[in-house]
């Protein structure tokens, strides 16, 4: 009786040690399994980071440089825009240094900008152009150019390029300098507002006497011009740019609110129900 | 947090995000002024040359995004569908990453809707990291699935011995 219990009894701790054995043996498996399944989700994760940061390298490096490089130094490009400003502006009168439209036209528009604000490029070169061509043309309306210093870093680099173009306004061409400055402008910050750039800009201007404009930049009329725009401007509470005011000429100027720099259609109906007045 | 809780967040933040670069899809067709509160900043953005890549408005690709990680988090919940969102927010996120350096370097503007897109972005990022890597319960309240896959290979070694 005591053999076979003690059989037993040791069938039954064999049985237990390799139940033991086999769970343990089992534990390590599913450890190992579960390691590995987390290294090859590591893995993944490593591979699609890797991809992504290939991608994003890939975008920083082809959006890099920007489409706009500042002037044009091709002859064809170049007389691509000389020829596009000419045809916008062309026969419209300018007066005063800034201001563009006939003198007697009912409504005013003043735009407040920084040639080198890249919404100001959008705007001039959207909803500006049917503006002009509908209203300016047609004598309804006249639009004054006046400096707002937003996108501009050094406030002489802005003084400097604000003024060449009122310099080009002293000979009726203020606005060529304007549209053809925005036609070529160059990426924000990268300091393409040089001297040559200026100097390259008037040169595109049809007929401007480049002496004369290169004596008017030294005008203190027109530093105190730009000087006095930038207190306008805050005046009206002004923050950003593009900014507008309008009225009737002569006249007090009221804040406009735009709903978009590429449908003239918020400006449209500033200008209509004022000409009715 | 459950597999359940976790989820559920996930789905949030990707409707928020949805919203969000709706938002600045519709404002950039329509070319109309987002609603900001920092001035011009969110229409200097919103109209950069940065505003769209290869010709297609940021603001759509972002939309596109939202909808791949929302289709990911609908799909029955799996290691494949959580991998597909991990690497949906991954992308995500690495878009955001650059649109925000431009923001800051670039066009030196903030625009708060794409900040918000930014953060949101990146909570699903680390959210679904977490989801993969825990291998996560699902939303029954199953065995993890970690253990139930490693408990595969185990099976055809343990017979062989027994």
């Amino acid at each position: 009786m005591s053999t076979i219990e003690g059989d037993d009894e040791q069938d039954l701790t064999r049985k237990q040690r390799r139940e033991q054995a086999r769970a343990k043996r089992r534990e390590l498996e599913q450890a190992e399994a579960a390691s590995a399944l987390r290294r090859t989700r590591l893995t993944q994760l490593g591979i699609v980071a890797v991809i992504v940061v290939a991608i994003v390298v890939g975008i920083v490096v082809a959006t890099g440089g920007g489409s706009k490089k500042g002037i044009a130094t091709n002859p064809i490009e170049r007389n691509a825009t000389v020829g596009e400003v000419s045809s916008l502006l062309g026969g419209i009168p300018e007066s005063g240094n800034n201001a563009l439209g006939s003198p007697t036209a009912p409504v005013t528009l003043q735009y407040f900008a920084d040639l080198q604000c890249p919404v100001c490029r959008q705007f001039t070169l959207g909803a500006l152009k049917p503006l002009i061509e509908s209203y300016v043309r047609p004598g309804e309306l006249r639009i004054e150019f006046h400096s707002f210093q937003t996108a501009t870093r050094d406030p002489e680099t802005f003084r400097a390029q604000q003024v060449a173009a009122l310099a080009a306004g002293k000979q009726q061409r203020g606005w060529y300098y304007v549209e053809l400055f925005y036609h070529q402008q160059g990426e924000e910050s990268t300091g393409y507002v040089t001297e040559s750039y200026l100097l390259g800009l008037a040169r595109q201007v049809p007929g401007l006497d480049m002496g004369k404009w290169a004596s008017d930049r030294s005008s203190p009329e027109l530093a105190s011009s730009v000087a006095s725009d930038e207190v306008a401007a805050k005046t009206h509470g002004f923050s950003g740019t593009p900014a507008f005011a309008i009225g009737k000429t002569g006249g007090t100027m009221q804040k406009l609110e735009y709903s978009s720099l590429t449908d003239p259609g918020s400006f449209v109906t500033a200008i209509q129900r004022l000409a009715k007045r | 947090m459950s597999a359940r809780t976790l989820r559920i967040t996930l789905l949030a933040l990707t409707l928020i995000g949805l919203g969000v670069a709706s938002y600045l899809t519709y404002v950039h067709y329509a070319g109309i002024k987002p609603a900001c509160t920092a001035g011009e900043s969110c229409t200097k953005v919103q109209t950069s040359q940065y505003s769209k890549l290869a010709g297609v408005p940021v603001a759509l690709i972002g939309l596109i995004g939202y909808v791949s990680i929302l289709t990911s988090l609908l799909a029955p919940e799996n290691e494949t569908s959580r991998f597909a969102t991990v690497a949906l927010t991954v992308v995500g996120f690495g878009f955001s990453g650059y649109l925000t350096g431009r923001e800051l370097f670039s066009i030196h503007a903030i625009c708060e809707w794409c900040v918000s897109s930014a953060v949101i972005m990146t909570l699903l990022m680390c959210l679904s990291i977490w989801r993969f890597l825990r291998g996560d319960l699902t939303a029954r309240g199953a065995e993890p699935e970690s253990r139930i896959a490693a408990a595969e290979p185990a099976a055809p070694l343990g017979a062989t011995r027994s």
